[in-house]
């Protein structure tokens, strides 16, 4: 990570640029990293919208942003970046805008995009090194249609399609390695539960060009089966246990940007979660527990 | 209206000589339409294309069905009936094809009305054109024949085809059409402009009410294995490689396994098999054969030695 | 103004370069590709200024190219067939989104089975988007109602986007006379894309195409876009006679070909309404009072100036070159709509179904639709709807079943 002003959490945006009075749940985990992100990136964006949980920011006639959005469809909203940006470029060039009238393209999308139906729509993008800037705000399910579950949702989760007793057979893809092997400019795993490190690569991200690729992690109080007020903890229990990893990918690196100490089981994660529940009742499933574990353990063998 | 077909195969300027004749009707004056016409074969297999030129506006389009003008660039098509060149000509079309046969050869040969003029390769073999000019010579002749186009108007619109590839190309099209131009002036005018069909005196078409047919007939679908065999890609062929079996040292893999159309088998003995009904000419296995067994002949000497069965 | 040898496909191109075009989003499809290759060789080579960008889909496409026009810039792209469904879902998307665009299709059958060759079931499938559709019958055709494409999308009491469509292979890859319009004449008739409030910019935040929750307000945005597609007729109109003014080629919603004196009317979309045009001057020759109505604008349609061309008819053949499955003849339902209750309307309006994935429609066919629709009045009787097709093809279908092994016992069971 570049050396960053923000040094310390009182470094922080102390206002708040998206606007308040938005449908999103109360307690949702990823309206609180998209503000954040949002503080940083100000209003001199566009942003391009996949269908999804966010798709309803902006209900007619109300939005939250004091810059400019574009809803396309669940499938393209990168090629909908693609061609906000080539006209805003084609503007500039033909001096039919000057060059503060410029924005910022950014890709704002759920999982079920990112990880499915928009990602070769994604690929092509960065192969063509789209200058623009991708959110996926991650809540690991189709959560707008009631959490079935996605690309994104790990494995022995409860979704509404996945009801039986194991759970999901899947195992979340590391999207952050798909994006990483087309060598972007930057791609970055967040979480609004750690806002200075979310900042610090906002930040980073703002400071090059070419396609930089953001995940959030979204914890999602109705999917996931917990009070909104524990939407920070859970948030800080996926880091701290190690199932979410802070990183970055720049320069052909991937650089862990917080390493746990010590990390706490993953057990401590699961149990908040009822999609998780019936891994400890009727009765303790310690195979599965054991196996959820040792993935975490593996990852993290040959990190710092 | 004039109304001219052209056949030939991919990679013989089939396209280029009706965009070039295209081109000459229309500095004569004329309203024109010109288009090829291919299917998703590639380079050998049949292709065609036509040319219609009136005075009047054209309405007419699609393919010819009564030319006036059927010009063959390789003549080993015309016994391929998909190649479709003796379809719809009669008594008024006049046949251009060029071939080392004779007029005489190629009227005994087909059993048509149609008036049958032979344009041959140049004797000297230097002077034979390229592949891709062979469609230029051609198109000199059509000229000609149907004789309302100049040479003037013939070298202009071989210039403007052809401008993009440069000055000796255009050179050598320019040649080789002038000179077919030039071999068959004795019958300038020789093609004559078809009529409109008449609305007074037609066949009624047999249309028939499409029967149901359930599913398990009337889906596009095989139920078999391999049916492509049927398909004699053979006669794409210009070239053909033949093996020296003195020479082969039986390696078992290199020719059948490089060959792409499943066209080389080893036989009894070890030594490999080329099977010319499918065939397609591509010549890897000459390129490839590491004693340098198998040589590549054009496929008219090929014919010579084992004449081809003409189909009825 | 000087004419060239052009085909269809080449007369895209041409249409896109006189219009000035700035941005072309593209992905290749047979039989459109000639047009992008055209147009990206113009800017490799310096004669055009405009920016292409192949993108990996045409759904990606058609996003792409309504999020350019939504900010701000004249887009230009083009497809065809199975590239039109696979972008469907944002041709609905962006005409909701008022980007005046234009979108040439060049029409070809659709999959199952897959097919190269034309007929009208791609742009049909379109049909109720929102883009509005221009259906060309030669290449000059192509020309000038690209250039009228963008006058009429760009229109402030439009405001849509605009599908040229035209045939495949008997359009796209056929050549005939083109008058190249003198570009500074175009310049003055096209003009400049005066985007209006449609853009993104820094100074003026904007949130496009956004959701709404209910039915009434959903209700408005799609009613204000059909009204919006219907006054395109009367602007289309307007954009005709100017035309006709400047270059010389007039343009009316429906082409209306020996009419004024007809008793029978043929009626069809497409380059293949230039063959009917032909039996209808061969019709005449052998004493036929005959005529041909062709709409050029299909949306919105225009089905006051059908009934115009129509009225005191004895009798009228649709062939429509398509097949709503289960119903018949699209274009053969639209125009029964429109006819169905006014006065003095044909007694005898027939369907016929011809020329799909390609098939030829003969002189001798056209002949006998006639003789049809003259038989069918004098017995004062509507016929059944008719497949232009013969017993030969189904002989050589047969043929072709027998190489597929479709069981020989099954065949003949029928």
């Amino acid at each position: 990570m570049n050396e960053s002003h923000l040094r310390r959490m009182k470094d922080l945006p102390s206002t708040h640029l998206l606007g308040a009075g938005t449908p999103m749940c109360a307690g949702c985990g990823g309206l609180q990293a998209l503000h954040e992100i949002y503080d940083l990136l100000g209003a001199k964006t566009v942003f391009v919208n996949a269908a999804g949980c966010m798709t309803l920011l902006s209900v007619y006639p109300f939005t939250p942003f004091r810059g400019s959005w574009l809803y396309t469809a669940m499938a393209s909203a990168p090629a909908g970046a693609q061609g906000v940006r080539d006209a805003l470029d084609i503007l500039i060039q033909k001096r039919r805008i000057g060059r503060e009238e410029d924005l910022e393209t950014v890709v704002l999308t759920g999982d079920g995009a990112a990880y499915g139906m928009g990602l070769s729509a994604t690929s092509a993008a960065i192969e063509r090194n789209l200058d623009f800037l991708y959110i996926c705000y991650d809540n690991e399910g189709y959560g707008n249609t009631g959490q079935q579950y996605s690309g994104a949702t790990p494995h022995a989760a409860k979704t509404s399609t996945s009801t039986g007793p194991s759970g999901y057979a899947g195992d979340k893809k590391d999207l952050f390695a798909i994006w990483a092997a087309h060598r972007p400019a930057y791609v970055a795993t967040v979480i609004g539960a750690e806002p200075l490190d979310l900042a610090r690569k906002i930040e980073a991200a703002k400071q090059l060009r070419g396609p930089r690729l953001i995940i959030a992690l979204a914890p999602c109080p109705v999917g996931w089966g917990y009070s909104p007020e524990e939407t920070v903890n859970v948030g800080k229990l996926a880091v701290k246990t190690g199932i979410w990893p802070l990183k970055e990918y720049i320069d052909g690196h991937v650089i862990h940007t917080k390493v746990p100490r010590s990390r706490l089981p993953v057990e401590d994660y699961l149990k908040v979660q009822n999609r998780f529940a019936h891994l400890f009742t009727p009765q303790r499933d310690e195979a599965m527990l054991v196996s959820l574990q040792t993935k975490v353990d593996d990852y993290w063998k040959n990190i710092a | 209206m004039y109304r001219i077909r052209f056949h030939g195969r991919g990679g013989q300027g089939i396209k280029t000589a009706g965009r070039i004749l295209g081109n000459a009707f229309f500095h004569e004056g004329f309203q024109v339409q010109d288009a090829p016409r291919y299917g998703a074969e590639r380079r050998g297999a049949p292709i065609f294309a036509y040319v219609r030129a009136s005075r009047d506006v054209i309405h007419e389009r699609g393919i010819i069905r009564h030319p006036d003008l059927v010009v063959v660039a390789d003549d080993s098509l015309v016994p391929v009936p998909a190649a479709g060149i003796l379809e719809g000509i009669s008594r008024r079309t006049v046949l251009l094809v060029y071939s080392h046969d004779t007029d005489a050869t190629w009227q005994a040969r087909l059993s048509t009305s149609a008036k049958i003029l032979v344009l041959p390769p140049p004797k000297k073999p230097t002077e034979v054109p390229e592949q891709g000019s062979v469609g230029a010579a051609c198109v000199g002749a059509a000229a000609r024949l149907i004789g309302v186009i100049s040479a003037d108007a013939l070298r202009r619109a071989i210039e403007d085809e052809l401008a993009d590839a440069g000055p000796v190309v255009v050179r050598e099209n320019v040649h080789y059409a002038l000179d077919a131009y030039e071999y068959v002036g004795e019958h300038q005018g020789l093609v004559k402009e078809g009529g409109e069909p008449s609305a007074r005196d037609y066949e009624r078409p047999a249309w028939i009410s499409l029967p149901f047919e359930d599913a398990r007939v009337s889906a596009p679908a095989i139920y078999a294995a391999a049916t492509s065999v049927e398909v004699r890609t053979g006669l794409w062929r210009t070239l053909r490689p033949v093996i020296d079996y003195a020479r082969c040292n039986r390696c078992w893999w290199v020719c059948g396994s490089f060959c792409p159309d499943s066209a080389i088998d080893l036989g009894d003995q070890g030594y490999p098999q080329i099977d010319y009904d499918h065939c397609k000419g591509c010549m890897i296995c000459v390129a490839q054969c590491p004693p340098h067994a198998i040589s590549a002949i054009p496929e008219t000497d090929a014919e010579q030695e084992q004449p081809a069965e003409i189909e009825p | 103004m000087s004419a060239k040898l052009l085909t269809g496909n080449g007369a895209a191109a041409w249409g896109a370069r006189l219009a000035a075009v700035d941005y072309i989003p593209a992905f290749p499809i047979t039989p459109q590709t000639e047009i992008i290759e055209t147009l990206g060789a113009w800017i490799d080579h310096g004669k055009m200024d405009a920016r292409m960008v192949t993108l990996e889909s045409e759904h990606s496409m058609i996003t792409a190219a309504g999020a350019a026009a939504a900010t701000g810039v004249r887009v230009f792209t083009a497809t065809s067939s199975q590239g039109l469904l696979y972008g469907m879902e944002m041709l609905y998307t962006v005409a909701g989104w008022r980007a005046p665009f234009v979108l040439v299709n060049v029409s070809r059958g659709l999959s199952a089975p897959i097919t190269l060759e034309p007929d009208h079931n791609d742009i049909l499938a379109a049909r109720d988007s929102g883009f509005l559709q221009l259906h060309c019958a030669t290449c000059q055709e192509v020309l000038d109602n690209t250039l009228l494409a963008y006058r009429l999308a760009e229109d402030k009491g439009v405001r849509l986007p605009v599908i040229v469509n035209m045939d495949g292979f008997y359009l796209s890859f056929t050549r005939e006379p083109v008058a190249l319009p003198d570009p500074e004449t175009v310049g003055r008739f096209v003009g400049e894309y005066d985007a209006e409030n449609i853009r993104f910019r820094a100074s003026a935040p904007a949130s496009q195409a956004v959701a709404v929750l209910g039915g009434s307000p959903y209700s408005y945005f799609r009613y204000e876009t059909h009204l919006a597609s219907q006054n395109a007729l009367r602007v289309y109109e307007e954009l005709g006679k100017q035309y006709s003014e400047l270059f010389g080629r007039s343009y009316e919603p429906v082409e209306a070909y020996h009419c004024d004196d007809a008793e029978w009317v043929f009626v069809m979309m497409g380059c293949f309404a230039t063959k009917a045009k032909a039996a209808v001057n061969q019709l005449r020759e052998a004493g036929w009072k005959i005529g041909l109505v062709r709409p050029r604008l299909l949306r919105p349609f225009p089905g006051e100036c059908f009934r115009r061309a129509l009225i005191g008819k004895k009798g009228v053949a649709v062939i429509d070159q398509n097949i709503s499955m289960g119903k018949g003849g699209v274009l053969y339902a639209e125009l029964a709509s429109e006819l169905y209750g006014q006065s003095n309307m044909p007694a005898v309006l027939a369907s016929f179904i011809g020329g799909l994935g390609g098939r030829d429609i003969s002189s001798e066919e056209f002949f006998t639709i006639a003789a049809t629709l003259r038989e069918a009045v004098n017995e004062n009787r509507t016929p059944p709807p008719r497949l232009l097709y013969t017993e030969k093809e189904l002989r050589e279908v047969r043929k072709l079943q027998a190489i597929a092994h479709v069981e020989r016992q099954q065949l003949s069971a029928k």
